[in-house]
């Protein structure tokens, strides 16, 4: 027995050991360049990336962000300063797992470890720097991180204005800064910048620690400046001496005394400022420099994660599950008047989440979306339904004119539903795209005419017809910081037969496409969602407190009866 | 789930192919050319070389730029597209005119301040030249944010943040020989200068004159290149002048635009 409580305990630690090493995986080096390399980057890589790796395969043209040219050495995600090349295992680890929000899928599942390993090495053949690279890279040290807090994502907040983050990601963070419609990358290919709460959308992950990463070593290649230490403002001073310095350099005269001071603080930053381009340049600190150094990165690492817990606050945890299954949209019941737009009931219940991709199946097409995804949330009463519609979108544009086409581009909405609603979940819908021998119902809205709805009955894109009778739609649409906001209000029942008629309990299948100008949305070229669902969530029935007490009773009743029976049979 | 997927896959890649391979931007800024090797050290009694440069052709119009953001800072004036500078009589302006095969000659002059402002966000010089391992110190004249992006690709390409009260951030010397690159503002899209990161000190940037001068050239005879963002350069046929001890020697170029 206890021999094989012992063998019980030696299996359960090699368990633990064994599994160890997995869980604490150190980085990695790629082997040497082989012809398996080749062979498998030929096979799954060449199409986008090119065969000699200049990002100029043939699916290039018509992906954004372009495929990365491999030759120039520029990499975006990495866990090395700013100017360095990446690790082996940021190469790896990018093959593995892909790049969300752009068109690089994760190999995991479809090369194995030994290959996506041989790929690494075969890439790096690419860029000369790799061979000549003399010294390992510089790695961006993860110590000392500043764990979340209300405290650091308030200091963070400021930061985010003080460093500009502002001029490209905008004031809350979604990617609608003042320069964010003129950013290209290093090949002169237009970019945006990130809308920072889609996490989900980060090219290299959203963990707090990838953040601080992409701060400290930039982005390469792309607008995204690295925050290098000595590029602070006050770099080499602690956060007290900057703040003294500031409240000098405040005053309109300064004492004798004072100049002196801040004489000394200057000189201290410009010593700060000397070492670490000595570094950057690869001369060798003596300690007292590396002492310098490493107090003057004490302060910017400290800020660097309070940014970054700044922008963690900004998004959700994890990405929203779309609206279906359980949560699909469902229209809330109220008594009286609808909330109009900026009413707080809104914000009592979550969005429905309707994720929006590119339309594909038609020319033209959209291979690059901008817009991520439409949210819904619905109040209805017993006469009108009201939905509030919001999504981010980078820029406000109401006319802007197509440089190809010379066509007038805006931002724009359409809710789809079908005219008739399918009796039973297995009844034919519509053709999910402007409908076909079953027609569809549309509400499509515009930026240019932000009060206004169109009422559309449409069998396919090519016939789409204005509504003779445009119905009482009461419409609101406004854009702040990077997002729309949209709110719609209609009578259930309408006297036009063109339009869907709305009863409680039925499920109505629902769709949206949505335009985003600047992106040559128009048309076709747009994004959609295929047929989601959507009901008037039926007010629950008075008489559910009526026939369940009764049924107890008679229940009761009827068991007390039959005791009786029963007694008096046995007596 | 997984067929979805392959059948858009299947679907992207069959209209890429319609859409036929991609190109890659050719166009590339034709480079300066650099000896292999150069030795500093003193000139006695060395030659001259000067001249103006001139822009042939039917001068362009500067295009107007388009100040999209920071209109008290940026917009307090009209600003011009800077890639051709014509001057009267034609001359033009911001042309680096250099000696391409020299292989010994003076030393850098340690005095020159090496500067770029930020200045009602234009750069300022438009053109560059930064010996090989010197710091070049950015300006920011403008209470504004700006980012100085520099687009190497021999040396580690720079993107520093550089926010409106960092008035002075020096930049580390570069290792290479390199350019010129283009220097850009990510914040402020029509900002735009070049560098050249150079190994010896016979390199001159044309005035609003159209002039250059190079002095202290030992006597010999040189290739004269020249470059120009707009009109490209001469590396494949450049001019051939010879320097006398003490002499001047005069060298005129006509550009036109690429």
């Amino acid at each position: 027995m206890k021999n094989r409580n012992i063998a019980f305990l030696m299996l359960i630690i090699g368990i633990v050991v064994g599994s160890l090493p997995s869980v604490v995986t150190d980085a990695q080096d790629a082997p040497e360049a082989s012809e398996r390399g080749k062979e498998v980057y030929e096979e799954s890589c060449a199409h986008c990336h090119g065969t000699e790796g200049r990002g100029d395969g043939s699916a290039a043209e018509n992906l954004l962000p372009r495929p990365r040219d491999f030759t120039r050495g520029l990499y975006k995600i990495r866990s090395t300063e700013a100017g360095e090349l990446p690790t082996d295992q940021d190469l790896y680890d990018i093959i593995t797992e892909g790049m969300p929000g752009s068109s690089m899928p994760g190999w995991e599942t479809s090369l194995n470890a030994d290959d996506r390993w041989e790929l690494v090495a075969y890439i790096k053949t690419f860029h000369e720097g790799f061979k000549e690279r003399e010294a390992s890279p510089r790695e961006i040290t993860l110590a000392d991180k500043i764990s979340y807090s209300e405290e650091s994502v308030e200091i963070g907040k400021g930061l985010y204005t003080d460093l500009g983050c502002i001029e490209c990601h905008g004031n809350i963070g979604r990617g609608d800064g003042t320069s964010a419609p003129t950013l290209t990358d290093e090949w002169g290919f237009q970019t945006w910048p990130a809308n920072l709460t889609q996490g989900w959308n980060y090219r290299g992950g959203f963990d707090t620690e990838d953040i601080f990463k992409r701060f400290i070593g930039g982005i390469a290649g792309s607008p995204m400046p690295a925050f290098e230490g000595d590029s602070f403002l006050h770099f080499g001073l602690t956060s007290e001496e900057s703040k003294r310095l500031t409240e000098l350099e405040n005053k309109d005269e300064m004492t004798e005394a004072e100049e002196e001071e801040s004489g000394l603080f200057y000189e201290k930053m410009d010593a700060a400022v000397d070492v670490a381009l000595n570094r950057t340049e690869g001369m060798e600190l003596s300690t007292d420099e590396q002492q310098t150094y490493d107090d003057a990165m004490k302060v910017v690492y400290e800020k660097s994660w309070h940014l970054a817990n700044y922008v963690k606050s900004l998004m959700p945890e994890e990405r929203p599950e779309p609206a279906i299954g359980n949560s699909v949209l469902r229209s809330q019941y109220v008594q009286g008047a609808l909330p109009t737009i900026d009413d707080t009931a809104w914000e009592t219940f979550e969005a429905r989440y309707f994720p929006l991709v590119g339309q594909v199946v038609i020319e033209p097409r959209q291979f690059n979306p901008t817009i991520d995804a439409v949210n819904v949330k619905s109040f209805y009463n017993d006469t009108e339904v009201a939905f509030l519609f919001t999504w981010d979108d980078r820029t406000h544009t109401v006319d802007e004119t197509d440089e190809e086409t010379g066509e007038t581009l805006e931002d724009a909405l359409a809710i789809q539903f079908p005219v008739k609603v399918p009796q039973g979940p297995t009844a034919p819908k519509p053709y999910f795209l402007y409908g076909g021998r079953l027609p569809v119902y549309l509400w499509h809205w515009k930026a240019s005419a932000p009060e206004q709805v169109t009422e559309l009955t449409a069998k396919g894109v090519d016939n789409v017809q204005v509504q003779e009778v445009q119905g009482d739609l009461q419409v609101t649409g406004t854009y702040t910081d990077g997002r729309y906001k949209l709110w719609v209000k209609r009578v259930l029942k309408t006297n036009d037969k063109k339009d869907l008629q709305l009863d409680p309990g039925v499920f109505v299948p629902i769709a949206f496409s949505a335009w985003d100008g600047s992106n040559g949305d128009i048309g076709t070229k747009r994004v959609m969602t295929s047929w989601y669902t959507f009901v008037l969530e039926p007010m629950p029935s008075s008489r559910r407190f009526v026939y369940p007490p009764l049924i107890a009773i008679l229940s009761l009743g009827l068991l007390v009866g039959l005791r009786a029976v029963v007694q008096r049979r046995n007596s | 789930m997984k067929i979805y997927l392959f059948a858009g896959l299947a679907l992207l890649l069959a209209c890429c192919y319609v859409g036929g391979a991609f190109a890659a931007d050719s166009a590339e800024t034709e480079s300066l050319v650099f000896p292999e090797s150069y030795s500093a050290g003193g000139v006695s009694n060395g030659g001259t070389i000067s001249g103006v440069v001139k822009f042939e052709g039917d001068v362009p119009e500067m295009k107007m730029l388009e100040i999209t953001k920071d209109q008290a800072v940026c917009g307090a004036a009209e600003k011009y597209d800077e890639s051709v500078v014509v001057g009267e009589g034609n001359v033009l302006k911001n042309t680096i005119v250099y000696l391409i095969d020299i292989s010994q000659g003076k030393d850098f002059d340690k005095a020159t301040k090496l500067e770029m402002d930020q200045k009602g966000c234009q750069f300022s010089p438009h053109v560059q030249i930064v010996p090989v391992g010197a710091r070049l110190t950015m300006l920011n004249t403008d209470k504004v944010n700006h980012n100085v992006h520099i687009f190497s690709s021999v040396n580690k390409p720079v993107n520093k943040q550089q926010t409106k009260n960092r008035r002075k951030m020096p930049l580390a010397g570069v290792k290479k020989a390199e350019g010129p690159v283009s220097v850009k503002c990510d914040i402020h899209g029509w900002m735009s200068a070049w560098i050249a990161y150079v190994p010896h000190p016979y390199f001159a940037v044309t005035n609003e004159k159209g002039e250059f001068t190079l002095e202290d050239v030992p006597a010999g005879t040189y290739k004269l290149g020249y470059w120009h963002e707009a009109c490209g350069s001469n590396s494949a046929s450049p001019a051939s002048v010879t320097v006398e001890a003490g002499g001047t020697v005069t060298q005129d170029f006509a550009l036109k635009l690429k």
